[in-house]
């Protein structure tokens, strides 16, 4: 019986100690994770809201330069 | 007037003994309490007739083929039995402690001997064959959970991961109280017993079906229900330990809003997770794999057919399944017994410790970052139960103070909580499995 109490006690130390360093080493390696990934990935969360902008802008942009390019090819070619 | 005789014979009210009479109103208890007092109805309903089910006389749907050929057969059934497990007597107490206790290949043989004798697996028994012992649906239920679990409040206060650890404290104080009982010679729980017990501490169905699958299967109905039932009594059990454990300076400290998570993060966030159960404790590998991997397919946003599926339709089917099989367990012999009865008050005894030891974490790291940045109402939620526990301290917060709204700082220590039982699961395993 002696021996059981034991085996409980020594179940509750080793698992509590376990729980407790698994989830520190999960604290540690999210923030690690985080910081990677602003450094690699920098301001993810903004950048899609403020390059979609600008980049919507010089999308059509470019086009109306095209467009510009081939109306004045298209009249080189006429006048010709 | 003989057909008559044998119509008799062959009814309920004549072969219903009085422990299935009481398993089937602890059914209909259960199937009151879940829809009438909305006690966890998705599994409270599925298990309480899966109960009545089970102890339908005659019926054997929860027994297996041999067990039903014992039961029902004549003599010469048993003799067959007899001399499939190399037995010489036909005694049916004999041949069942024998089939227990038998060789996979002995095993086999009784179970030929029985089906040759015309009899089958009961449909509750194929149930949990397929959906519990295999280990399958608590998996893939916990797959679903993964897939409906948002890890952002997580990400954004990763400390919050130490209130879940705190919350586990429930467990592994419960598995103690339970050998205690046994020291005493109050009860009569192994050390595998007493493991399965404590995991209701943890607050999660799921985990708590499968490691009783594993460690105790001879109590996984108490356990089960005991369970689900203290989950459906979150509200009732944490208030007071809360109030009791803070003051109300203390739980009136509103947190600053917790900072945006990039995508990335979240699609990460599983990956980092799975890398860690991999390196450092396979034996959880089964319960957060399937975790990580629901809540992988919810984040990456390129397989939300999947997602839907693993956290709607599949989730429901395997509820169905999961319920009938628990149900099926809630045989007299097991149930009715003064270990059900242990069981249910150290399940009680292990929430209570959970949430004061979250509570408690929470006090302290609120003192150690100047006494104004953590409400010590959150550390409650670490005991998973999710979502409810993280409602029952936005509740209080919102008692303490009507503009201090704590729901999503306490989703943290929630989803922490998941992880934390999920990894004292494992290392149950590991030790006594």
């Amino acid at each position: 019986m002696d021996n059981l109490m034991s085996e409980g006690l020594s179940l509750m130390v080793f698992g509590m100690g376990f729980v407790f360093v698994f989830l520190t080493l999960l604290v540690f390696a999210t923030g690690f994770m985080s910081k990677v990934i602003a450094k690699v990935v920098p301001e993810a969360p903004p950048q899609p809201a403020r390059p979609a902008a600008p980049a919507a802008a010089p999308a059509p942009a470019g086009g109306d330069e095209l467009i510009a390019v081939m109306t004045a090819a298209v009249h080189q070619y006429r006048k010709n | 007037m003989e057909n008559l005789l044998n119509l008799w014979h062959a009814s309920g009210i004549y072969n219903v003994s009085p422990g299935q009479i009481v398993m089937i109103a602890v059914g209909l208890l259960l199937l009151f309490l879940a829809i009438s007092k909305n006690f966890e109805p998705l599994l409270l309903v599925p298990i309480g007739f899966g109960g009545i089910m089970a102890n339908i006389p005659e019926a054997g749907l929860a027994f297996s083929a041999v067990e039903n050929a014992l039961h029902l057969g004549g003599p010469e059934v048993l003799q067959s039995l007899a001399s499939s497990l190399g037995l010489d007597s036909a005694d049916p107490y004999a041949i069942k402690e024998a089939y227990n206790s038998s060789t996979a290949q002995a095993h086999t043989a009784a179970v030929y001997a029985a089906n040759d004798a015309g009899y089958n697996n009961g449909m509750l028994y194929n149930f949990y064959t397929i959906a519990i012992a295999s280990g399958a649906a608590p998996l893939l239920i916990f797959m679903g959970v993964g897939a409906m679990t948002d890890f952002g409040p997580l990400l954004a206060n990763p400390k919050t991961l130490f209130l879940g650890a705190a919350a586990q404290f429930g467990i592994f104080a419960t598995v103690l109280g339970a050998v205690g009982l046994t020291t005493l010679g109050l009860m009569d729980f192994s050390i595998q017993d007493a493991a399965a017990i404590g995991i209701i501490g943890g607050a999660d169905g799921p985990t708590a079906i499968y490691v009783a699958s594993l460690l105790a299967p001879d109590l996984l109905g108490a356990i089960a229900v005991a369970a689900y039932s203290y989950m459906a009594l979150v509200p009732m059990i944490q208030p007071p330990i809360m109030r009791a454990l803070t003051t109300d300076a203390e739980r009136q400290i509103s947190m600053v809003q917790l900072r945006h998570i990039s995508k990335v993060e979240k699609v990460m966030f599983p990956i980092v997770l799975l890398m860690l159960v991999a390196m450092l404790l396979p034996d959880a590998a089964p319960l957060l794999g399937m975790f990580c991997f629901g809540n992988l397919m919810r984040e990456c946003g390129v397989v939300d057919r999947l997602s839907d599926t693993a956290q709607n339709a599949l989730i429901n089917i395997v509820t169905i399944f999961l319920g009938l099989s628990v149900g099926s367990k809630l045989s007299a012999d097991k149930f009715l017994d003064i270990e059900t009865l242990g069981i249910l008050l150290l399940g009680i005894v292990a929430f209570g410790i959970g949430t004061a030891c979250g509570v408690i974490m929470a006090k302290i790291m609120n003192k150690m970052q100047g006494g104004n940045s953590i409400n010590p109402l959150i550390g409650s939620a670490g005991v998973s139960a999710v979502p409810m526990a993280a409602r029952v301290s936005n509740k209080l917060g919102l008692e303490a103070n009507s503009q201090n709204f704590l729901l999503m700082h306490a989703m943290g220590p929630n989803v922490a909580g998941v992880i934390g039982s999920a990894v004292a699961a494992g290392v149950m395993i590991k030790f006594v499995g």
